[in-house]
């Protein structure tokens, strides 16, 4: 793992083999990017919808991770169902994505509402705390709205991409929009960037972290969703605990045409009892609950494109 | 609660909006407008070439060959669209339109080209040709309106 350009080794032979034009490959990057540049607005839906069906049929590993997941999520409903459903996270995903590259690149304006004002506001005004939220929605989205608005730093730290050339070019094109209030750091196994953003915590910064799915070999602790077994990365609790920084849990939902909704739920405190792992657990089942609420509502906004329940 | 008024990107409906009092600023939030403009768009073109399948081939050719279109139609789009772009680099390197950014200027030659296709299906001796029709009053009336708007001040340049 490489920390500083965000690579991850856990490209799958395919994707090797596809290299810049896998799934998660550059091509499709940069694609975007000139597509952002170059489509009328009116232009968008179409080739959207032609673009959804591509990757429906060409992304199957992502596909079969959604059919898995939404057979937890919503119980009883038929497995042809939950692939129409698939084709609907996919194409808000599009959307998702693509307003995300539009924010990024070309700086236009985007409304949001709020669900729990005063908790958003609570999370401007903390001296230290972390941000839980989800593979939900347009969370870089949400990350440059949350510092234009508070005037204040965010450290995301995200999933190392799975491609070099991927990594660079997500890393310049941060770079290079200017979203100056938003740090990225990636999601490493290794204890180092716990430590960083420790630090970050203890010196009043914003850190804002995915608690929805584990990826590779990072800090992980069993808990229950949906009424299945799943695994919720464990380093968001562990820092709460250490820094005794509160866990503000905040996702971020499309609602319309670059409309979007904050939702910011009440903060969970990590008490240290003298029990690590009561205290951790007992976190990890607030974060769950909320979860379980959120996906419920939001079900085809939720895009972790892993199976997240054990079979 | 006053509910704001909607806000729309194509001259025609911010010119209706104006004149019941609503804003007339150019906007790009408005899903109906995009879905409207982008299955018109590809309706068109989906129709004009459907038309050059010869009578001569067989009920399931032509399906397969209908079928087939619908993907064929995105592919000339997206090489529609690069081809615009390299015409509005070479504009932008001569000098000429340097101040109308990249995706105005698509959206000038993309209308262009469905116009041009509309003209055609206007000529044509069938049901389709009145869709060629409805486009090309759609689009001139939306010049008209657009042209209304720059003389009453109601649509000021954007960057």
């Amino acid at each position: 793992m490489n920390t500083e350009t965000g690579v991850a080794h856990g490209a799958t032979a395919t994707e090797d083999r596809l290299g810049r034009f896998a799934v998660k490959g550059v091509f499709w990057r940069k694609y975007l990017d000139w597509a952002v540049v170059n489509l009328p607005f009116f232009f968008y839906p179409v080739p959207l919808t032609f673009f959804t069906f591509f990757f429906f049929f060409f992304a199957a590993p992502a596909r079969r991770a959604i059919v898995a997941n939404l057979a937890v999520v919503l119980p009883g409903s038929s497995r042809l169902m939950n692939y129409l459903r698939a084709f609907r996270i996919l194409y808000n995903f599009a959307w998702t994505i693509s307003e995300a590259a539009i924010r990024r690149i070309l700086h236009e304006e985007f409304s949001y509402e709020i669900v729990g004002t005063e908790w958003l506001e609570e999370v401007g005004a903390a001296p230290g705390a972390i941000v839980l939220t989800a593979h939900m929605g347009s969370y870089d989205l949400g990350a440059a709205l949350f510092a234009e608005k508070f005037h204040r730093e965010i450290r995301i730290v995200r999933a190392p991409e799975p491609h070099p050339e991927t990594a660079e070019h997500l890393q310049a094109s941060l770079e290079r929009s200017g979203e100056s209030g938003v740090k990225v750091d990636y999601n490493t196994a290794g204890a180092l960037l716990s430590f960083d953003l420790l630090k970050a915590l203890r010196e009043g910064e914003i850190v804002s972290i995915q608690g929805d799915r584990v990826e590779g070999d990072i800090a992980q602790v069993a808990s229950r969703l949906f009424g299945a077994e799943t695994k919720i990365p464990i380093g968001p609790f562990v820092l709460s605990l250490v820094a005794q920084a509160p866990i503000y849990p905040l996702f971020i939902a499309r609602i319309g045409c670059r409309r979007y909704e904050i939702i910011v739920r009440q903060p969970i405190r990590v008490q240290a009892t003298g029990d690590r792992e009561a205290d951790i657990g007992k976190g990890v089942a607030e974060w769950c609950v909320i979860l379980e609420e959120i996906i419920a509502r939001h079900w085809d906004q939720w895009f972790a494109l892993v199976a997240i329940f054990a079979k | 609660m006053n509910e704001p008024s909607p806000q729309f990107y194509f001259a025609l409906p911010r010119l209706l909006a104006k004149m019941r009092g609503g804003d007339a600023s150019r906007a790009e939030r408005n899903a109906a407008e995009a879905w409207f403009g982008s299955l018109a768009i590809y309706t068109i073109s989906y129709l004009y070439f459907a038309a050059f399948v010869p009578d001569t081939w067989s009920w399931w050719m032509r399906a397969l060959f209908f079928i087939a279109l619908a993907f064929l139609v995105m592919l000339f789009w997206l090489v529609m669209l690069y081809l615009n772009s390299l015409i509005l680099k070479l504009l932008h390197r001569v000098n000429l339109v340097r101040s109308l950014p990249i995706r105005r200027g698509q959206s000038v030659l993309v209308a262009a080209t469905a116009t041009a296709m509309a003209v055609a299906l206007a000529q044509r001796d069938s049901i389709v040709s009145e869709l060629g029709a409805i486009w090309l009053i759609a689009t001139a009336l939306n010049l008209v309106a657009a042209v209304i708007l720059a003389f009453s001040n109601g649509d000021p340049a954007r960057p």
